[in-house]
């Protein structure tokens, strides 16, 4: 009995000890990237150009920063349709194969390297306009969302009672009006979920961004057929320089970065825990 | 019952755009890649050179650079992820239990470029002063530490790739965990047995689930392209240790790409990377998605 009790203890606190230190590298890689990036951050950085490598000098982010809020908008709007109604598919016609199809290979989508995306639209919309464009990184980031979206969708319509969907039609409502309106209003903190987990994915997704929109450029945003810069392109470009001023702006760069999704998962968990009172 | 119809048809379009997108993926690879099997045929896959002034191209290393730094991980990985979920489904009290679930949840969502910035300045110079270089010097007589250790190279991949998956595995581990039924778990205490010995029975349960984080998370490691790239040395040559510099096939595209279409071949010499990437990744995840289905039937 007490040899038991001791393996008891014993493995136990091993199992605990090694979820700690499992857990240690988040914790570490937060209190990093404020501690060493913050101190760059200030309004100008967030406006500036960024620096020149070598005379040092002051500047920022602001095109990236600009350049990433355009590309996580669209590809929030047309990931987010897209993948909007397909999980509204899949949850009300699960019983079709097309449903079932389509799940088991958005399920597959979602385990795909994004590289592979990025290649994708490097072929379908870099190649033959033979220049980068912000649109191909948008149309990237989409698809690399769309996934996620659905798949959420579909669960938080699952989740609406039976009885609520007969209750809204017989009251005669036309399709669109029932799951659009009386149904979606249900769902509704669901569906925002699903739209914020997507849009923190397309803030912080780089490899389909370095075959689509290169990220070399330092200006402002010229038009959805010019190259433009992202934040998460800028990090891996400086931080991968030889220059130790690039290497600063790369870190108060990650520290916006972190803000930015840490926000969007702070409202994401706040938004479910209201669902569930 | 027309406009439910029409309601239908409108969202079928919507399915057909997203399976579009899927088939046109596959077709662009293997469309953009087959003059590069063509040219090279099988030593596409198994000779390593790269040599683009000659148009030659052989993915030899970064395949075994992809291959070598995801069995790193997963080796690392996988007693930390069951370790995670048990703690925060057994563990600790439950009041704790969102918090363990939230944290986790945060690490899974962080972007991979993060990562690949702390790994390259924080994780791979303390890995390389406290692990590698007495790993090197008292154990280099093993081959597998022979070579004397950079700061970045297959093994600080390998550590950053471990500590970016632990979160896919430990979740799916978790959700199976708590789905067991509790007349199970009670069945198991009234034999008298401990609470680990619980542990140990309820692992055994669901050990098609454990199989399944494993395999999904192994599929994560080989197509992360960003934080490794960032880490893995980036130099094409056959890996005589795990202390070698070294390529993985997605860092190989990430970083080769931007030069690669100075050149006729290197363009499909990267896509039929991708397509081999694919296909393998392809055949783990459909193992891992078996493996939780299967769970899921059983609970």
């Amino acid at each position: 009995m007490n040899r038991r009790r001791l393996e008891e203890k014993i493995m136990l606190g091993v199992i605990s000890l090694l979820a700690i230190i499992s857990a240690i590298p988040i914790f570490a890689i937060i209190i990093n990237i404020y501690s060493e990036g913050l101190k760059y951050v200030s309004l100008s950085f967030l406006i500036d150009f960024p620096p020149p490598p070598i005379s040092g000098g002051a500047g920022g982010i602001g095109p990236a920063l600009v350049g990433s809020l355009i590309l996580i908008g669209l590809a929030t709007v047309i990931g987010g349709a897209i993948g909007f109604f397909t999980g509204l598919y899949l949850s009300e016609y699960s019983h079709t194969k097309l449903a079932q199809y389509t799940q088991m290979f958005l399920q597959i989508m979602v385990e795909f390297p994004t590289i592979i995306i990025g290649l994708f639209a490097y072929s379908v919309l870099v190649a033959p306009l033979k220049r980068f464009n912000a649109f191909a990184g948008a149309f990237a980031l989409s698809i690399v969302i769309i996934p996620y979206i659905a798949l959420n969708v579909r669960e938080a319509y699952k989740s609406i009672p039976y009885t609520l969907k007969e209750a809204a039609f017989s009251l005669g409502l036309s399709y669109p009006k029932v799951y659009l309106r009386v149904l979606l209003s249900t769902a509704k903190r669901g569906v925002l979920t699903a739209l914020l987990i997507g849009m923190a994915k397309a803030g912080g997704e780089t490899a389909p961004l370095l075959l689509t929109i290169l990220g070399t450029t330092f200006t402002y945003f010229e038009g959805l057929d010019q190259p433009i810069n992202a934040i998460p392109l800028l990090i891996y470009n400086f931080a991968l320089s030889p220059y130790e001023r690039w290497h600063q702006v790369a870190w108060g760069a990650s520290a916006v970065l972190l803000t930015i999704i840490l926000t969007i998962f702070i409202i994401s968990r706040l938004v479910v825990k209201e669902v569930k009172i | 019952m027309k406009s439910g119809k029409i309601f239908q048809i409108s969202l079928i379009l919507f399915i057909v755009t997203t399976l579009t997108i899927v088939v046109g993926i596959v077709i662009s690879l293997i469309n953009s890649s087959y003059p590069i099997f063509l040219r090279h045929g099988f030593g596409f896959i198994s000779r390593s050179v790269w040599n683009p002034i000659e148009e030659d191209y052989g993915i030899l290393p970064p395949l075994l650079g992809t291959l070598i730094t995801s069995a790193i991980a997963i080796s690392i990985a996988t007693p930390l992820a069951i370790s995670l979920a048990i703690f925060a489904s057994e563990i600790i009290p439950s009041r704790l239990r969102s918090f363990v679930n939230n944290v986790s949840d945060l690490m899974a969502s962080l972007p991979s470029v993060i990562y690949g910035l702390w790994g390259l300045y924080v994780l791979a110079p303390i890995l390389h002063k406290y692990v590698m270089l007495p790993l090197h010097n008292y154990l280099g007589f093993i081959p597998l530490f022979s070579v004397k250790p950079t700061p970045t190279n297959l093994f600080t991949a390998g550590v950053l790739l471990s500590i970016m998956i632990i979160p896919f595995a430990s979740s799916i581990i978790r959700e199976a965990y708590t789905a067991i039924p509790y007349n199970l778990k009670e069945a198991a205490y009234s034999l008298g047995m401990t609470r680990w010995e619980v542990v140990k029975t309820m692992l055994g349960y669901i050990r098609s689930a454990i199989f399944a984080g494993v395999f999904l998370a192994l599929g994560r490691a080989m197509g992360e392209t960003m934080a490794v790239a960032m880490v893995v040395g980036n130099i094409m040559n056959i890996p005589k240790s795990i202390f070698d510099m070294g390529y993985t096939i997605s860092s190989l595209i990430a970083n080769q790409f931007p030069n690669a279409e100075a050149y006729k071949y290197m363009v499909p010499a990267l896509y039929g990377g991708a397509l081999i990437l694919f296909t393998v990744g392809l055949i783990i995840n459909l193992i891992g998605l078996h493996l939780v289905r299967r769970v899921m039937v059983k609970s």
